[in-house]
């Protein structure tokens, strides 16, 4: 299974869509600061091509599913099409609200407050996804269309229906990068999951991509 | 075309703005509900007509969507409404002064993919609204007094206990008990009671704070816990609550009612190590004013 992974994406392969996600994900944080006054730092993205057999094992280990993570999910479509997940940890959901911090907060309920925060937990996750995968898409020359961004309880039952949208014969890449605001002490990350149905594309645009340095 | 008859008979509002956010269309559902017809709009600044967008929520997710391309979703239940439209809705008993809207915004490209303009898509969903608030009160709400049920109580005495634990502030409990109270229902009838339940409800709540919570308890017994107050403060409200109770009459049909209540208090303390120690200690003390004649306030250190 290893030698076939392989051959579906080149490690040379990766190489170069680590690099795009590199430069994708420095123009979305420029972006965002310019744009809509949000600071964040991303890491240096990883990027791993992973049988979809083992991707509930990966996604397990890599969010703590111990029921306190807030994760925020959104689909993408297009040629290049997945699902980006955004991780917080728990406890956070105060200080993410404050980094929207125009919001109209008079008289606000202890009630209203848990609706509050799942808004802004779906404002925030629809802007970070949308600036990443935006950008992305932009370096490969294409564009994506979104569903609505939802917040997805941290707990393991909840990550398997995004498994099921993969056929298990298939391989998944997942790009990874840690992220955290910079006025906040808050830490993040964001995963971009994409199917076997965009790798094909994938290797087109990274190929174009790379012609036009040559 | 087809397509483009959509656009006006859509029951939800549908703006469609270049880059500079100046108005490119407006649909037959946003001139019926803001009053300002195509004609008026197309080709002007939205801020010039809703100043009041012109704030950095809204420029920001207009600005996010030129730049990545992505939809924005704006919720109700952060904003309530986009645009300020009058609403007509009024049942289960709530009226709103605007109607409450769910809005998406999204990118509209040109032949070359460039993103030239936005759209807004406004849909009203303030009876959906109105359900909810219905079904929260219902939750939270006596059915009865219309105070807050014991099912919210507990766990809010549980957070306020924590959280004033750990900033070692203090925090007060008072257990509330009508005296009596079966005599009342068995002399004057159940309605009799039912109205005497509501009317304290509502004494007790003029006597206290917005940020105190009171709730019945069960049958004639009520809690109300004071955030950010001593237990002398405590006795000092109870005691109110006292003198106004037991100076009242009240008339239900041609009957006058007379009636007290007896207290207990407890505040947070060392020994105090759980909401339900607290809940105990205040419990005691109303005991404590039962069998020590009614009509009194006690206090247990």
């Amino acid at each position: 299974m290893a030698n076939e992974t392989v051959e579906i994406f080149s490690d040379e392969e990766k190489d170069i869509l680590q690099e795009i996600m590199n430069i994708a994900f420095g123009n979305a944080t420029a972006d965002l600061a310019d744009v809509v006054d949000i600071y964040v730092k991303l890491s240096v993205p990883s990027v791993q091509v992973i049988e979809i057999g083992a991707l509930p094992e990966y996604l397990r280990t890599t969010i703590k599913t111990d029921g306190t993570s807030n994760i925020i999910e959104q689909k993408f479509w297009g040629n290049f099409k997945g699902s980006g997940l955004l991780v917080f940890p728990g406890g956070t959901e105060r200080d993410l609200m404050a980094i929207l911090e125009d919001q109209d907060r008079e008289d606000i309920s202890n009630i209203q407050m848990a609706a509050l925060e799942k808004g802004g937990l779906l404002e925030i996750g629809n802007i970070l996804i949308g600036a990443c995968v935006g950008k992305v898409s932009e370096l490969l020359d294409t564009f994506v269309t979104y569903s609505p961004p939802q917040v997805l309880q941290g707990d393991t039952n909840n990550c398997n229906f995004l498994i099921e949208q993969f056929d298990p014969s298939q391989t998944a890449i997942v790009m990874k990068t840690l992220f955290n605001f910079k006025e906040k002490d808050i830490n993040g990350f964001l995963l971009i999951l994409t199917n076997h149905e965009s790798i094909g594309w994938l290797r087109k645009a990274l190929k174009n991509f790379m012609d036009s340095y040559e | 075309m087809i397509v483009s008859q959509i656009f006006d008979m859509l029951d939800a509002g549908i703006v469609v703005l270049d880059r500079d956010l100046n108005v490119f269309k407006w649909n037959r559902w946003m001139s019926t509900h803001s009053k300002i017809s195509a004609e008026e709009i197309v080709g002007k600044p939205l801020f010039d007509f809703y100043p009041e967008l012109n704030k950095s929520w809204f420029l920001r997710n207009c600005k996010s969507v030129f730049t990545f391309g992505n939809f924005a979703f704006i919720s109700q239940k952060l904003h309530k409404y986009c645009f300020p439209f009058k609403s007509y809705y009024n049942s289960l008993g709530y009226r709103f002064d605007f109607m409450q809207q769910s809005c998406t915004l999204g990118p509209l490209r040109n032949d070359s993919n460039e993103i030239q303009y936005i759209y807004i898509t406004i849909q009203d969903v303030t009876e959906i609204v109105a359900y909810e608030q219905k079904l929260i009160e219902m939750n939270i709400k006596d059915g009865l007094t219309g105070v807050f049920n014991r099912r919210f109580f507990e766990p809010r005495l549980e957070e306020e206990f924590q959280r004033h634990r750990r900033y070692n502030r203090s925090l007060s409990l008072i257990m509330l008990d009508i005296d009596h109270f079966k005599h009342i229902n068995d002399t004057y009838g159940h309605q009799a009671g039912d109205y005497i339940l509501k009317s304290i409800s509502l004494l007790v709540e003029k006597k206290i704070r917005n940020v105190d919570i009171f709730a019945r308890y069960g049958g004639e017994e009520f809690c109300c816990l004071l955030p950010e107050t001593s237990l002398d403060s405590a006795k000092v409200v109870a005691e109110n609550i006292r003198k106004q109770i037991s100076d009242e009459t009240f008339h239900f049909k041609d009957k006058e009612i007379r009636l007290t209540l007896s207290q207990g208090v407890a505040s947070l303390a060392k020994d105090i190590e759980s909401a339900e120690a607290l809940l105990k200690k205040a419990d005691d003390a109303l005991y404590a004013a039962k069998n020590t004649g009614r009509n009194k306030v006690v206090a247990l250190q």
